[in-house]
């Protein structure tokens, strides 16, 4: 059971976490609905970073040394990725470095967002407790709701003072958060185009038909709080060294898995974007994963000009799913 | 460590998306779109995404440069200016100023091209002032102005999703305005009617209501078809013309016999023209966008008049979601154009020949300014290969890769006295300058650019100027001082927009804290309309009644005969932009895209002996290249098409100079090829390589 506190003001929170971490705030305002233009992977998984150096004899080791930091106020799909993130980077000494100085304050969203679905994929709206250290909820009559809900939050919060709530506190929660589910739109092609994308029922042809639409802009995977797919290169500096770097890929470029022979599994646009989206919800990356690897944030619905994110994408192949499966 | 983020302006093409800088102590660590942009309404395309890579630190021109017989050799700022200041005032005395000019660029601010057509004119006296639109859109200035006194795009961006019908004609937006290419996309599939007007099978080709896969240059002859067809039928609209135009008489005896060969001219059947004229005379509003496939041919400019009629016959301009919309391909090749870097206007289109309007100028600037009319950008190279032009300054601009027959491009800057070159990078004509100066990109500089909807946008400075690097106005401004002059002296980017708002009249009610209180101001912006103008020629037309002027089909300069089978045109990619000076820094753009290759038909290919993605040799009148080709069905049969993106096979190597009698356009989208298989497994030859081997010009 979590234990659950009453915050008079997010300040107080802020100015005893900003002794030990460096404060960052995606939102513009903790408590708005919409998530940040930009998940927060970037600050695990850099967009451009030195994996290592090499002066011609030696390798030289380039791992970041951040100092602890707090991510403050992040929503539940966010941090609903940065836990599927911890799995596909358990053992990138890159992004662990990072990820180990980070304190994970959540924030509950009480009402949906423009384009999100984070309830129709488990992901949201409230924050679940395996998500996140501390998670923060407004109450309406005033004040906030602090739950600990890992030792690291534990001690980022003591000698703070704080009173305890009861379970009613957190039964009201609940109904808030009850409340909020209910009052996104209706998600069935969602549900019905899930269905038809994991049971592999949508015809090439349909992929083709949305791969014309696929520009290869890479808005897509770059706001993706799940995308995770980097490529390298090896830039020459000025003293002779040379300097292995990562960045930020995108599996919608047709050179993404183009072969040196030039041979190319997923030559044809459609083929990409098929692949895109069985990354996202076909069944053995949920196996493996334990879960989707779509948490709903609906970015990819706003960022993408060729009108070919999550809810274009779906509404085009709910049709294919069985019957029953509504 | 200071995280920063700045709201700017995307560097690319036309569309001007908003961007968001994010800056870790001065270091550019990421891109992200701006949400509430009045345009780009949070999307970026691939080359947006990826512009952080294209002003970093590697390859940039860090100090200035001074050519020696061994190469280059760093210099100072004082030395550099020195350099060109004496070369400069040498040419002056010995030759006048007809020798000498300045090339500006489409990529640069407003500021920036208002202080290099002063520095032409008020300091240089020439009008020997041009820059790249010569080359996209002079035919568009040239014929809007005659037919609508206004050669700018009627309408905004915003009309796409308030129309009911929209013709695409020679453009391919999705890769070379993807923004907007992505808006027709969505109004398409909302139920908006979409028609293309391509020889290629493009992106909207593959999703329109209907293609015309017309012959390449065979515009006037369908438009002039469709503008028949219209007059027979009694589809245009009479009340329109009567109010509005003048010339229908002359225009409908012109297209008379529109019909006469019209199938086999265009290789579009009667059924299928009738069918677009009565959608596109019926639709109640209707938007043209246009872009190089009308203007890049010998009839640029009547291609463009055509168009106008067109338009004007069915009454669709004037109101929202209608119009003439030309697709303009740089950031701010708009504004260069507002700003006069044209050899015959001032800023705001004001004539050079007229007196009152040179009075204007000469009374503000406090000096006398030159009557002779200026040289194009080609004609600068045309005199510079007989000697009588000596002196260019150019910058922001690689014409070497980008303007027609690259071989004569290379032997005119070659003659020249003194090439002065400011630029981010190495490009292929700053290695044939004298004197290199290193400038600050977009993200190092303020200043404003005006985007195809005439809207004027601030640019903001995120990171400083690396190393010595300079805006392109203060070191104009530093030749100037040289020559002794302090007619640039300004305080900031700011002073220079105060400056020219004052003497534009399209510009005069803006100022920098009311664009960033629009988010942008669209022209013409003065105190009649101090809020901006959306939509063009709403009442009236600047020149009263618009004009239908009749025009005739011209053929293309140079067709396909027995000895170069294959007509070439060329096209843009998505993934890069103009000479990929920029895009080419980004591993993933330049992963994406060899670097040179050819569309073929399969038909044709097979033919040739040609399998996908294998080595062949071009071959056209004037040059020879190497590449890699693409079998693809989106060319016709005899059609094939070829990026100008790279330096290592240019298809400007190929392309034909002839020219536009009105504008001097070059023809870039037609010339006659031969191309051959080379032996399998060969790594086609770089120009570099071709250039070398065959003892190329260098200087």
């Amino acid at each position: 059971m979590m234990s659950c506190y009453l915050l008079d003001t997010l300040e107080r929170l802020h100015s005893h976490l900003a002794r030990v971490y460096q404060i960052v705030q995606p939102l513009e305002d903790v408590g708005q609905s919409a998530p940040p233009l930009v998940s927060p992977k970037g600050y695990f998984f850099a967009e451009q970073e030195n994996l290592f150096v090499f002066d011609g004899e030696c390798f030289r080791e380039t791992l970041p040394q951040p100092p602890p930091f707090v991510l403050f106020g992040v929503q539940s799909c966010d941090l609903t990725a940065i836990a599927y993130q911890d799995q596909f980077f358990a053992r990138d000494p890159y992004y662990q470095a990072r990820r180990q100085q980070a304190l994970l304050v959540g924030i509950d969203c009480v009402t949906p967002c423009e384009h999100g679905f984070c309830a129709s994929v488990d992901a949201g709206p409230g924050v679940k407790a395996g998500c996140a250290d501390l998670i923060l909820h407004a109450r309406p009559e005033g004040g906030w709701m602090l739950m600990v809900c890992s030792d690291k939050g534990g001690e980022a919060i003591r000698g703070m003072e704080l009173d305890q709530m009861d379970d009613t506190e957190l039964r009201a929660r609940d109904r808030r958060i009850d409340d909020c589910i209910a009052a996104f739109p209706d998600d069935s092609h969602l549900h019905r185009g899930i269905a038809a994308i994991s049971q592999g029922r949508v015809p090439d042809q349909q992929w083709q038909q949305l791969g014309i639409q696929c520009l290869g802009c890479s808005g897509c995977t770059t706001l993706c709080p799940t995308c995770s797919c980097y490529g390298t290169r090896d830039l020459s500096e000025d003293q002779g060294d040379i300097r292995r770097q990562r960045f930020w890929d995108s599996c919608l470029y047709e050179s993404f898995q183009r072969e040196a022979s030039q041979h190319n599994p997923s030559e044809e646009a459609g083929e990409r974007v098929r692949r895109f989206w069985t990354h996202k919800f076909g069944d053995n990356f949920a196996k493996t994963f334990g879960r989707y690897g779509c948490v709903g944030c609906g970015r990819c619905e706003q960022t993408c000009p060729g009108v070919i994110g999550v809810h274009s994408v779906m509404r085009r192949i709910a049709d294919y799913a069985p019957d029953d499966d509504v | 460590m200071v995280s920063q983020t700045t709201t700017t302006i995307c560097p690319f093409c036309g569309v001007g998306c908003g961007l968001n800088l994010h800056t870790e102590d001065d270091r550019l660590i990421s891109v992200t779109p701006q949400l509430d942009h009045p345009v780009s309404r949070g999307q970026l395309c691939s080359k947006g995404w990826s512009s952080a890579y294209g002003v970093d630190l590697r390859g940039r021109i860090l100090h200035p440069l001074i050519r020696t017989p061994r190469g280059f050799r760093q210099a100072s700022w004082d030395e550099a200016l020195t350099t060109i200041g004496e070369a400069l005032q040498q040419v002056l005395n010995e030759d006048g100023p007809m020798a000498v000019g300045i090339i500006s660029s489409a990529r640069a601010t407003n500021e920036d091209n208002y202080a290099a057509q002063k520095l032409a004119r008020a300091v240089l006296k020439t009008n020997n002032i041009d820059h790249c639109a010569r080359i996209c859109h002079s035919p568009t200035v040239a014929g809007l102005k005659q037919t609508l006194g206004s050669g700018a795009m009627t309408n905004s961006a915003a009309d796409i999703f308030e129309t009911d019908l929209i013709v695409v004609f020679g453009a391919d937006p999705t890769e070379n305005h993807a923004i907007l290419g992505g808006h027709i996309m969505r109004a398409h599939l909302a139920g908006t009617k979409l028609i293309v007007v391509d020889p290629r099978r493009t992106r909207l080709a593959k999703l329109a209501d209907m293609h015309l896969q017309l012959k390449p240059g065979s515009n006037i002859a369908l438009i002039n078809a469709l503008i028949k067809t219209i007059l027979d039928n009694h589809w245009q609209d009479s009340e329109y013309i009567e109010a509005r135009c003048e010339g229908l008489v002359p225009l409908a005896a012109a297209v008379a016999n529109a019909y006469d060969g019209v199938e086999r001219t265009t290789g579009i059947d009667l059924e299928t023209i009738r069918e677009m004229a009565r959608a596109y005379s019926k639709a109640s509003r209707a938007m043209i966008f246009y872009g190089m496939g009308i203007t890049q041919y010998v009839s640029g400019t009547n291609n463009v008049i055509a168009l106008s009629n067109l338009a004007l016959v069915c009454g669709q301009i004037g109101r929202p979601g209608t119009g003439i919309n030309p697709l303009r391909g740089q950031n701010n090749v708009q504004g260069a154009c507002d700003m006069g870097c044209l050899p015959n206007v001032y800023p705001g289109y004001q004539a050079v020949a007229d007196l009152a309007a040179r009075d204007k100028f000469s009374h503000a600037w406090k000096t006398a300014l030159p009557e002779q009319p200026g040289l194009t950008s080609l004609g600068m190279s045309k005199a510079a290969l007989d000697g009588s032009f000596r002196a260019l300054i150019l910058f922001g601009e690689d014409p070497v890769i980008t303007d027609p027959d690259q071989n004569q491009e290379r032997l005119a800057l070659s003659k020249l006295d003194l090439l002065v070159v400011a630029e981010l990078t190495m490009t292929d004509t700053a290695r044939m300058a004298d004197v290199v100066l290193p400038a600050a990109s977009f993200a190092e500089k303020s200043g404003t650019f005006t985007n195809c909807e005439r809207r004027v946008q601030h640019v903001r400075q995120a990171l400083p100027p690396p190393g010595e690097a300079r805006g392109d106005w203060q070191w104009l401004a530093a030749i100037a001082r040289q020559l002794g002059s302090d007619q640039l002296d300004w305080s900031d980017s700011e002073a220079v927009f105060r400056e020219m708002a004052a003497l534009t009249p399209s510009y005069s009610a803006m100022s920098y804290p009311h664009i960033d209180e629009h988010c942008g101001l669209q022209w013409p912006c003065s105190a009649e309309t101090p809020d901006g103008t959306a939509v063009l020629h709403s009442n009236s037309f600047p020149i009263g009644r618009a004009r239908l002027i009749p025009v005739h089909p011209t053929e293309i300069d140079e067709s396909a005969d027995a000895e170069y089978p294959l007509l070439l045109t060329t096209n843009r990619l998505h993934f890069h932009y103009g000479c990929g000076s920029m895009t080419r820094k980004s591993p993933l753009l330049e992963r994406e895209i060899p670097p040179g290759l050819l569309f073929i038909n399969p038909a044709d290919a097979r033919d040739l002996g040609i399998l996908h993605r294998a080595p062949v040799g071009v071959r056209s009148r004037r040059g020879y290249l190497e590449t890699c080709a693409m079998v693809s069905e989106d060319l016709p049969p005899g059609l094939v098409s070829m990026p100008y993106h790279f330096r290592e096979a240019p298809s400007n190597q190929l392309t034909n100079n002839a020219q536009d009698p009105v504008t001097k356009m070059p023809e870039l989208k037609a010339c006659a090829v031969a191309v051959e298989p080379l032996p399998p497994g060969r790594v086609p030859r770089s120009m570099d390589q071709l250039n070398a081997e065959q003892g190329g010009i260098e200087r």
